[in-house]
């Protein structure tokens, strides 16, 4: 894995540096983003497909929201997630409780806020392909983590990433589409192939 | 050759005495067993509420536990130390029965417990697991799945799609849980809070401060504790606190006092070995009393043990006696041989009159009579026997210091107008009838108060954490468990009615853990078969993405609910998630007892209200009273044992002098005396304890001294002069040692040090004016 910081000024036809990607992925906070999810689930015979927006706002501060097809409202802030439903009571619970989700988070809001050297400690990175296509993998290296979620495989272009593919440990695989993806029209029964080919870009636009 | 001969005979027998001092220390240290636990010393209980109380006295559910607060860090480290503490504590069994820090612990559901969900939770009551309840539950477990409490619940999702688990864990919190952040609890100022249940007894300080040492070792075995502290309260805290405080106190007033003592003496008798000497006695005295102790009762409380050493205190006038009244010219045995029939009077009159206390049947006074009585003879006895035997033949005749024939002057030409005891006692009794404030102190634990600012802690961590209150319980009366647990459910919807009112801040009935019998088969007969239940379920995720046979352990664990015999309180409470009812819950021959705890009580009078229309099924427990009517039988007991001894002590007097007129003399300025400390006391409104009892019958026991030797006929002036030298010295002892401990910033000390540092003023000045009268 490499982690030099002298890169050439002109990566595009390099093999991307994942530092420096990761650090043109930097957002202005507070940062807003329409999303589509896709989970996949050995649960669910047909996946789940969520719409909302998702909001930046700082290292480890995310929220999400659920538009449909049900209102929630995640809040995430200083290790502990608070979920509101509807007229319900919120929920809270810590992160800590569950450390694969802990990590997770940590590494996606260090991936927004373009936070290579806190990244790299939580994750393996690698890079791939080419500026204007760029895909980023990042590996736990904290076994524990390693058990729930193998890998996050991250698609994007220039310093904008769009899909975030999640594949946890028991085969459950949650694909986030943002940015110029979270329109995208799907089939009422997407496959992880379809979304596979819609991340890499081969059928977009 | 007699001089050669008596200085290895000197030797032999010191030697001899010392050996078995020894022996007599290993024997009593290893033969008594030192209780800390009050109940040894109290009475033994007689109404329903005493006994009660004998029981739960420091083992009820509200004075185990212990209250924590970790702070001193950012809040996410402080919420992984309470969880890191927790785990620990949980682990130790040995001193913790229950820890809980707002965290809900799956693993507490062990495989054989977990399909009792649907009896144990109310969800049933008010739902049945049909098609349109387990839509909804299904249609929420969807959302579940995609948001990021997904990883948490999927291990839970097949067998348990009603989170029915989390719903018990909810139920299961206290009444008004704290706010929980980072998944544990957390104070308003942002402290981790945590609640422990110990097995020790809450007012047992060697039990309690075994626990705390065990918190505070596994809090700092942490990982990366760094400036995080931890805090502890509760009775069992305040017990070890003031315990420590009170030993140090003591410990600090003892030193300093012994120095004054023994500078004292040395002054008074101007020899060591004199001195190294005159202890004797009374270490015989004590161990004395120790081994006996020993050998009858192989235990006694820690209350006994120190209310006797300050009995004892009057023998440590026998060695001072025996130094001042040894005359020029004449060896240590003669004089003591022209002593010993007075000394004789006054042992013997106080062993007797202590007898008194043997007749009690109050354990605690018994323990106190027999170390009494035990020490003061082995201290007179080796006074008389002993003693002389080993004392250097070479002292100084006390009667020819100069200043003692001044002081002979003195006290000879004070005025002795015969009508001043008399005015003195209508003065004494008027006083007395007009005294500000309540004449007794009933609560034990005024004598030994809380800082004000650690019970203003401890109320607020109380409050945060809904902890119950220590001072009330509710207690519900059955035949059997289960009966108790209906009684319990039955009186849920009053109590509950009684918190919306204000009458109290919350409740928690033992029904809350576990629900009767009879509401677990309700429950248990509302729980569908395989077939209808899959029907539903099908039905309910007809549009939902489910996997078809995603909830067969859910149809399973039902499946098996449906056949399960209800769980026993017996049975549950054995199992970990019942360590809370198991402490709830008593078992007795007559039947089964439910202790419900309650936490802010505003209006104990309403509860009580409530409490009386249940026909005695259901008593308001007030700790407090029940354990001041402990105190108050106690103080009767020993009142009644003080009276029985005045007369045994009058008795031996008249006896011993063979004259009602010479027993007057000795006795009338020891009553008085007496009477006049209990009238300054109340006079500087001091309501009296138990403490002051004691010290008021030590002070007695060297006033009758003081009064028999002014008493004693004399032979010559010299004679007087050593009676005087004798008093004198024993009186500025006394005063010294006692003094100190008047000083003293606890209650305890200067209730002890005050009455007899006062006692022993009126009884040297009274004994004066009215024993010396008649000799003149």
């Amino acid at each position: 894995m490499s982690t030099s910081r002298a890169t050439p000024p002109d990566a595009a036809v390099t093999k991307p540096d994942p530092a420096t990607l990761v650090a043109a992925l930097k957002r202005a906070t507070p940062a807003r983003t329409p999303y589509t999810e896709v989970r996949f689930s050995g649960m669910l015979d047909r996946p789940l497909i969520l719409h909302g927006e998702l909001e930046y706002s700082g290292p480890g501060r995310l929220g999400k929201r659920v538009d449909t097809p049900y209102k929630e409202q995640t809040t995430i802030t200083d290790g502990s997630a608070t979920v509101q439903r509807g007229e319900r009571a919120p929920r809270t619970f810590s992160l800590s409780q569950a450390p694969e989700l802990e990590g997770f988070l940590r590494g996606f809001t260090a991936l927004l806020g373009g936070d290579a050297a806190s990244l790299q400690r939580d994750f393996e990175l690698s890079a791939s392909g080419t500026s204007a296509h760029w895909q980023l993998q990042l590996k736990p290296r904290d076994s524990r983590l390693a058990r729930r979620i193998s890998a996050i495989e991250v698609d994007g272009a220039q310093d904008t990433p769009r899909c975030f593919r999640t594949h946890e440990g028991d085969g459950d695989l949650g694909v986030l589409l943002v940015d110029t993806l979270a329109d995208t029209k799907l089939t009422t029964r997407p496959t992880p192939g379809q979304l596979d080919a819609l991340c890499r870009g081969i059928e977009t636009r | 050759m007699r001089l050669i001969r008596s200085r290895r005979s000197v030797f032999v027998l010191l030697s001899g005495w010392l050996l078995a001092l020894a022996a007599l220390a290993v024997f009593a240290i290893h033969g008594l067993h030192i209780s800390t636990d009050l109940r040894s010393f109290m009475p033994p209980p007689q109404t329903p509420d005493q006994k009660l109380l004998m029981d739960q006295i420091g083992e009820g559910p509200g004075s185990r536990l212990l209250l924590l607060a970790i702070d001193g860090a950012p809040e996410t480290r402080l919420a992984d130390l309470s969880r890191g503490l927790a785990d620990a504590v949980r682990k130790d069994a040995a001193h913790f029965s229950l820890v809980v820090n707002g965290a809900f612990d799956p693993a507490a559901f062990d495989d054989a417990l977990l399909p009792y969900r649907y009896l144990l939770s109310p969800t049933l009551d008010t739902h049945t697991l049909d098609a349109s309840y387990l839509g909804d539950q299904l249609q929420q477990r969807v959302e579940d799945l995609g948001s990021p409490a997904a990883t948490l619940l999927k291990p839970l999702l097949a067998r348990d799609p009603t989170l029915e688990t989390l719903v018990l864990a909810e139920h299961w919190s206290p009444p008004k849980p704290p706010s929980l952040r980072d998944g544990v609890w957390f104070s308003a100022e942002g402290a981790a809070l945590l609640l422990t249940e110990t097995r020790g007894a809450g007012f047992d300080p060697a039990a309690q401060g075994a626990a705390i040492d065990a918190l505070q070792a596994a809090f700092h075995a942490l990982p990366d504790v760094g400036t995080a502290h931890l805090e502890v309260s509760g009775p069992g805290y305040f017990t070890v606190m003031i315990n420590a405080k009170t030993r140090g106190e003591a410990d600090r007033i003892g030193a300093v006092s012994t120095l004054g003592f023994i500078v004292l003496l040395l002054l008074a008798y101007r020899s060591v070995p004199s001195l190294l000497l005159a202890a004797l006695p009374v270490l015989s005295g004590g161990l004395a009393g120790i081994a006996a102790l020993a050998l009858l009762f192989g235990s006694a409380h820690g209350i006994t043990l120190a209310f006797g050493f300050t009995l004892l205190g009057v023998a440590q006038e026998y060695p001072i006696r025996l130094l001042s009244h040894r005359r020029a010219g004449e060896d240590a045995l003669t004089s003591v041989r022209a002593l010993w029939p007075l000394l004789a009077t006054a042992i013997a009159s106080a062993a007797i009159a202590y007898l008194a206390f043997f007749a009690s049947g109050v354990g605690g006074l018994q323990q106190l009579a027999v170390f009494t009585i035990a020490g003061l003879l082995v201290a007179g006895l080796s006074t008389r026997y002993l003693l002389p035997r080993v004392l250097p033949s070479r002292f100084r005749d006390v009667a020819e210091i100069p200043g003692i024939a001044t002081a002979m002057r003195l006290v000879d030409r004070v005025p002795r107008p015969r009508w001043l005891p008399w005015l003195l006692l209508l003065v004494s009794l008027l006083a007395l009838w007009r005294a500000p404030g309540s004449m007794w102190q009933n609560d034990l634990a005024a004598l030994t108060p809380v800082p004000q600012d650690m019970l203003i802690r401890d109320a607020k961590l109380r409050g945060e954490l809904g902890a119950p209150d220590v001072r009330y319980l509710l207690v519900l009366k059955a035949a059997d468990a289960d009966a108790m647990l209906a009684l319990s459910e039955s009186v849920a919807t009053q109590l509950d009615a009684l918190v919306a009112q204000g009458a109290l801040d919350g409740v928690e009935l033992p029904s809350r853990y576990l629900p009767s019998a009879a509401t677990q088969r309700a429950r248990q007969a509302k729980l569908p078969d395989r077939a209808t239940l899959a029907t539903a379920l099908a039905d309910a995720s007809r549009d939902l993405p489910f996997r078809t046979d995603l909830f067969d352990p859910f149809l399973a664990d039902v499946e098996r609910a449906r056949s399960l015999p209800v769980l026993s309180a017996e049975a549950f409470a054995q199992s970990p998630l019942g360590t809370r009812l198991a402490s709830m819950l008593v078992q007795r021959e007559d039947g089964a007892l439910g202790l419900a705890t309650l936490s802010g009580v505003h209006d104990a009078q309403a509860i009580e209200a409530f409490a009386d229309t249940t026909q005695g099924h259901v008593r308001l427990l007030d700790l407090k009273a029940a354990s001041e009517s402990l105190v108050i039988a106690y103080r009767e007991r020993i009142l009644r044992a003080l009276g029985l001894a005045l007369v045994l002590l009058c008795a031996t007097v008249v006896v011993a002098l063979r004259s009602l007129r010479r027993a007057w003399h000795v006795i009338a300025p020891m009553s008085l005396a007496t009477l006049l400390v209990l009238v300054v006391e109340r006079g500087c409104g001091i309501s009296l304890s138990l403490f002051h009892l004691v010290a008021l019958t030590l002070a007695a026991g060297l006033g009758l001294h003081y009064a028999l030797f002014f008493e004693r006929p004399v032979a010559d002036a010299a004679e007087a002069r050593r009676t005087l030298h004798a008093t004198l010295v024993c009186v500025i002892s006394a005063l010294l040692v006692f003094g100190m401990q008047a000083l003293s910033s606890l209650p305890v000390l200067r209730a002890i040090g005050l009455t007899v540092a006062l006692g022993v003023g009126f009884h040297f000045c009274l004994s004066i004016l009215m024993a010396r009268e008649r000799r003149r």
